[in-house]
């Protein structure tokens, strides 16, 4: 238990630490739904949009896949503090203390995912003020928001075992990180895409975490609520046995 | 706590990559001591520590710290062992008294106990002051002595130190082997430091390994070592450019004379008993073939001269520096 804990807790530490990351995460957030949001909420200030839309104005829609997004890519993010350890050498502070590697990986998944979702609840309580979401849906998406955050920060630090330069590592990131935001339903509902594109949004991990999240928040949602637990649920349980799994295995080589 | 009487017993170890890095090494390290190895850059010191820490698999060989196998008990043998690496380990982001509070969390300790560790500790390194300042403003030197701290704070039975002055000036490094004699006086520490600094092997250390190419290529205390090349090392200049039938001329008649007489960079090295005496007898000889010599000077045996005996280099050589020479030499060449 200690070493899960200590390992959040220096997640949590480094995390306060860096103000900029801090104010530039939740900036990022913030600009989509002002200057991307806005903008097409008027544009799509129709009937037939708002039928497509489930009713509810766009600006409304697009909260809770904001919201999923920025805890997506915080925790995926946190495979970059992973290889930063590599190259400052913390990483074998933590490989050869006598602890079990899975439980060090874990506190620090755990870590990292907890500083996303608070990154998540700014950002959702800031909408809460200028869309109609359900305030009371906020629990239930918290807990999507953890399935989320523990699937992308094990998909990350896994990643980041594998790799050993912050360059590759980038890249990796964003040729990852545009496509499965724009194909989740985050923006637009998934059946508006063709055939052949909509496979890839249902492989996508953060289509059912925005889908979730919208079910709570606005009502609507595209698949059973069920199905969605149970996708990520099994998601998370898979992606954090391989990061465990890899950690397990690291070796300074 | 478990009894043994070697704190390190390595047999036959090597480790391959595309080449060996350690090649058939084997040696053991008595509870108590300071264990040096001396090598250059390059010659497996690290790759051997990574191995004994734990952190790398041998290709072959067996490894027993405090009695404990290191591949098959692998966190017993991490319980015991505190490391200070070449490179920084240290959480640049946190403060000094973070790093130290998260290492002995991790490794157990907690509450008052950990506290009253970490200021002690902080006290010993004389970095009290600095406590809470986030490390990524540290000297070097400062962060150095912060890592050695942290490998203080789950009180190590044996302590690994890799290059521990490495990059360090002159007043911080003989700070830092202060350290390392009072770890060793005040907890009876058995420590294995590698280094490529003779001096710090010779002040420091009991024995001495002296490692090359992955191979140890001689092992045993200071003064033992210095007997193998005998004692005193006459060092003569000539006044011309010598051509090669020239030298080999020289050498032949000083070999003829004193037995063990080499050149190295266009400076003659002649191994004798006693230089005082053997000096006059030098410009006897030089007088009757009509050398000219420049200079003459003669010093005591070093561990360098050790390990040119051993290896016909130099330990600089064989590191980094030679290269900037080199480098020097062709700019110098060019202006």
């Amino acid at each position: 238990m200690n070493v899960i804990t200590t390992m959040a807790y220096r997640q949590i530490r480094r995390f306060t630490r860096a103000r900029s990351r801090i104010i530039g995460t939740i900036l990022h957030p913030i600009i989509w739904i002002t200057f991307f949001g806005l903008g097409w909420s008027r544009a799509l200030n129709f009937p037939e949009a708002k039928a497509l839309f489930g009713g509810v104005d766009y600006l409304t829609y697009l909260v809770p896949g904001i919201v999923a997004i920025t805890i997506f890519t915080t925790s995926f993010m946190s495979g970059m503090s992973v290889i930063i350890d590599k190259d400052y050498g913390f990483l074998k502070e933590i490989l050869v203390a006598p602890v079990s590697r899975s439980k060090a990986i874990f506190g620090r998944i755990l870590g990292d995912s907890t500083t996303s979702i608070l990154r998540g609840i700014i950002i959702l309580l800031m909408c809460a003020f200028i869309t109609h979401i359900n305030i009371l849906g906020v629990i239930p998406v918290l807990i999507i928001g953890v399935l989320l955050a523990f699937t992308f920060s094990s998909i990350g630090i896994s990643f980041a075992l594998k790799m050993n330069n912050l360059e590759g590592f980038g890249l990796v990131m964003n040729m990852i990180t545009l496509p499965l935001m724009f194909l989740s339903g985050a923006f637009y509902p998934i059946s508006s895409l063709p055939i052949w594109i909509r496979i890839f949004a249902y492989i996508n991990p953060l289509t059912y975490a925005v889908d979730g999240m919208r079910y709570f928040l606005i009502g609507k949602s595209q698949f059973p609520i069920v199905m969605d637990f149970g996708i990520l649920s099994v998601l998370c349980v898979v992606f954090l046995s391989i990061g465990m799994y890899l950690f397990e295995k690291a070796t300074i080589e | 706590m478990k009894k043994y009487k070697y704190a390190i017993e390595v047999k036959n170890l090597t480790k391959k990559f595309e080449t060996f890095a350690v090649n058939d090494v084997s040696f053991k390290i008595k509870k108590g001591e300071i264990f040096a190895f001396l090598g250059p850059n390059g010659a497996g010191k690290t790759t051997t520590i990574n191995m004994i820490t734990t952190l790398l698999r041998p290709t072959s060989g067996s490894i027993k710290v405090a009695g404990y196998d290191t591949v098959k008990h692998p966190n017993d043998v991490r319980n015991i062992i505190g490391i200070v690496f070449q490179d920084s380990t240290l959480d640049r982001e946190l403060t000094a008294y973070e790093n130290l509070y998260i290492h002995g969390r991790i490794y157990g300790y907690r509450g008052d106990d950990l506290k009253n560790r970490i200021n002690s500790m902080l006290k010993f390194v004389e970095l009290e002051n600095h406590a809470n300042k986030v490390v990524k403003t540290f000297s070097g030197g400062m962060k150095r002595r912060l890592e050695i701290a942290r490998s203080l704070i789950h009180n190590p039975e044996i302590l690994f130190l890799d290059e521990p002055t490495i990059g360090l000036d002159p007043q911080t490094r003989s700070h830092i082997w202060e350290y390392i004699e009072r770890m060793k006086k005040e907890y009876n520490m058995t420590i294995f430091l590698t280094t490529h600094y003779m001096e710090e092997a010779e002040s420091l250390a009991d024995r001495i390994a002296i490692i090359d190419n992955g191979k140890i290529i001689a092992i045993g205390t200071v003064d033992e070592l210095k007997s193998m090349i005998g004692n005193d090392m006459i060092y003569l200049k000539f006044a011309n450019n010598l051509d090669s039938e020239c030298v080999k001329n020289i050498l032949n008649i000083l070999n003829e004379h004193f037995g063990n007489s080499n050149i190295i960079n266009g400076i003659f090295e002649i191994r004798v008993k006693n230089a005082n005496e053997s000096i006059p007898k030098i410009f006897e000889i030089a007088l009757k073939n009509s050398w000219k010599i420049l200079e003459v000077s003669y010093r005591k045996p070093t561990l360098n001269d050790v390990f040119i005996h051993l290896t016909g280099k130099s330990i600089r050589e064989r590191g980094g520096n030679f290269d900037m020479k080199k480098i020097f030499a062709k700019r110098r060449g060019m202006l």
